[in-house]
């Protein structure tokens, strides 16, 4: 007995057909348009149709109910330097998975914990505290700790498979040649990793215990009060990035958290050898004291010596400015740039990679790096991508999904930073990369 | 006297609970009165007493997830701030929940009901007084509240919605899914399709037009006869009244 919502594929296929529909429109209307309009005008219409087109995709997939707009999130992120307006719709999107009602938390809570939730906490808020990814947050108290507990939609990951499947239809317009598969791969592992609860405690348990710093929070995981599919940890009190921002902090308090964000993950990075790849501002926490929280450890990635030998490298020659021949054979060592003749490969690298790597060095240029000054940074990358992309050269069929997360998890990051007009002190950072 | 009772209601449960492992066990055509009498430790005219026939084991069974579900509800502290699908939602979830044990037993309610002429669906209503009283309830503090319109043919309200949870139960019984999960989503979901109905005018429209179309139409062509045959106008005088009751 099969239910719901669009249940085949076919059903949820038509879904996206008409999304397709709505961004062809969205995009010739743009097109129509700009065509009479001034430069100035020009550029603001761009803008209102980028803004437009990721409402349409976010939409679509939001009536799709399932898994969709987490999918939605991860390969938008993937894809790295989308523009700005397709960020914030999808941090917008944290909310249209499905809500669970009063009648379904005390159910998934009695199914999960052996109890009704009367029975196991003092006090049990049925109010959602927020959206979470692929649920909701409540707030509950037992034994005098505050603690917030994450609940998953019942049936969400079996949705996985359809929804992936569905929109690798979609995107491989997005995507010239058709490199998108190793990419779908890898977000479908980091998906399934995130649908289970268990794995996301391990991960949070290891980043409570491994690390190291003064500044930043990472919650404690009550183990007895948690499976596959709820989550229960220390609630960590302060600011939303969206709060902290609209209370109007100063520079110093917004390059501090900037600071912080950016030295925890290259700490991460070379310490621990994991990173939180999920670059969402809502996994951040503007705590007292200076504090940071970190939450939501449910998409990390774990990266081998091999890997961070030679991403290291290649940052260090990348900020040497070294040769490109040398730079092509490198990227081609990170499976990055296919095997080929050399100057193929170097062709390559100079036509579609090299004008990329380019702005994504620039940060690390100086000490520092100011966000402010820089204001056009994502805007100026996606630029550049929609150029590459134009060219239409032979494609990568071997990406290297670990470099593909790291970068794009950096690439969040400096789109927060931009939101924050923070500056960055990039020499801790650059320590670590030389070693 | 009192003593009595609760002895009355502990025998009466202790072979219901005899009775239901043996159904489980051997099926409910196999089970034996006789075994089951001998399982629960209770003499054979005793059984009897208590269930004249087999088919009244069923019965008391649904009623007695009932009773036990009525309490659980009762317990809920804030159950007044849930939404009226919120509480119904939560009536079926814990009836489902306190079905789980006996899966198997469900299973085979389900099959002569739906499969056989075993056992008539029938006559499952005059045990549910229960549940559409608890259904009731539910409805009236929500008409109350506001929470939605009065909705026409209100008082036949609870009685459809046991039949709605039959279908739930029937989903629940063949689905395989982990932890039910697609029982779930399928409560969810269709109470959302209640929920709506509900909040909407869309029934008491419905019942406008259908009301309009009996009368106007089906109640004149009555008419037509009655000039002919008098007896007629007393059948229409008959169903005015039945309309104007139903109201």
């Amino acid at each position: 007995m099969q239910s719901k919502i669009p249940t085949t594929k076919m059903a949820r296929g038509g879904v996206v057909g008409k999304a397709m529909l709505k961004i062809g429109v969205a995009s010739s209307k743009g097109v129509v348009k700009r065509a009479f309009m001034s430069k100035d005008k020009r550029a603001e219409s761009q803008k209102e149709t980028h803004a437009e087109i990721a409402k349409v995709i976010i939409e679509s997939l939001g009536t799709l109910k399932g898994i969709s707009v987490k999918i939605a999130q991860q390969v938008a992120l993937g894809l790295p330097f989308l523009p700005k307006e397709y960020l914030d719709e999808i941090s917008k999107s944290f909310n249209s998975i499905p809500p669970i009602n009063k009648a379904l938390i005390r159910k998934i809570i009695k199914q999960e914990l052996g109890n009704y939730p009367q029975n196991i906490f003092d006090n049990f808020e049925n109010n959602a505290f927020g959206a979470a990814s692929l649920g909701q947050v409540h707030i509950a108290t037992k034994d005098d700790r505050k603690l917030a507990i994450k609940v998953q939609y019942p049936g969400i990951a079996k949705s996985i498979d359809s929804d992936l499947g569905v929109l690798k239809f979609a995107l491989t317009r997005f995507a010239k040649g058709g490199n998108i598969d190793h990419l779908m791969g890898e977000v479908e592992a980091r998906l399934k990793e995130e649908v289970d609860y268990e794995i996301e405690a391990d991960n949070t348990e290891h980043f409570y215990k491994n690390l190291k710093h003064d500044l930043i929070v990472i919650p404690k995981v009550d183990r007895e009060l948690s499976t596959k599919t709820v989550l229960t940890s220390s609630f960590l009190e302060g600011d939303g990035f969206e709060e902290f921002l609209a209370k109007n902090p100063t520079q110093k308090e917004k390059n501090h958290y900037a600071q912080l964000i950016f030295d925890s993950f290259f700490m991460g990075l070379y310490h621990m050898q994991m990173i939180h790849a999920d670059p969402n501002p809502g996994n951040f926490i503007f705590m007292v004291d200076k504090k940071l929280g970190l939450i939501d450890f449910g998409c990390v990635k774990r990266l081998d010596d091999e890997f961070l030998t030679s991403f290291s490298k290649l940052h260090v020659s990348l900020m040497d400015v070294l040769p490109d021949e040398e730079i092509t054979q490198q990227y081609a060592d990170l499976r990055m740039i296919d095997r080929d003749t050399p100057l193929k490969m170097l062709e390559f690298y100079q036509e579609v990679i090299k004008p990329l790597d380019r702005i994504y060095i620039e940060i690390f240029e100086g000490d520092t790096y100011d966000f402010k000054e820089h204001n056009d940074f994502s805007e100026r990358g996606f630029k550049t991508i929609m150029e590459v992309q134009k060219k239409s050269i032979t494609a990568v069929h071997n990406m290297n999904e670990d470099y593909i997360f790291v970068d794009r998890t950096l690439l969040g990051y400096y789109a927060m930073f931009e939101k924050m007009e923070a500056t960055i002190d990039t020499t801790f950072a650059k320590r670590l990369v030389r070693y | 006297m009192k003593v009595t009772q609760s002895a009355k209601e502990k025998t009466k449960a202790k072979i219901l609970a005899s009775a239901v492992d043996l159904i489980i066990e051997k099926g409910f055509k196999n089970a034996s009165m006789r075994e089951m009498a001998k399982n629960a430790g209770v003499s054979n005219p005793t059984i009897y007493n208590y269930f004249p026939t087999k088919e009244k084991i069923l019965y008391a069974y649904v009623e007695q997830k009932h009773k036990e579900t009525a309490l659980i509800l009762q317990e809920i502290e804030d159950f007044n701030t849930y939404t009226l699908r919120e509480q119904l939602q939560t009536l079926i979830e814990t009836e489902l929940e306190l079905y789980l044990e006996d899966r198997e037993f469900v299973l085979q309610i389900s099959d002569m009901v739906f499969h056989s002429a075993g056992l008539k669906l029938e006559s499952l209503y005059s045990n549910n007084e229960i549940f559409t009283d608890m259904v009731k309830d539910m409805l009236e503090i929500a008409i109350e509240a506001e929470e939605i319109p009065r909705p026409p043919l209100e008082e036949h309200l609870p009685r459809l919605f046991w039949d709605y949870y039959i279908m739930v139960v029937a989903y629940w019984v063949k689905d395989d899914s982990e932890m039910f999960e697609n029982t779930t989503q399928f409560i969810d979901h269709s109470l959302g399709v209640i929920e709506a109905l509900l909040q909407s005018s869309i029934m008491n429209k419905a019942h406008d037009l259908g009301m309009f179309l009996f009368k106007t139409h089906l109640l004149s062509s009555l008419e037509k006869f009655s000039v002919k045959k008098a007896g007629l106008s007393k059948l229409k005088r008959k169903l005015f009244e039945g309309i104007e009751n139903a109201k």
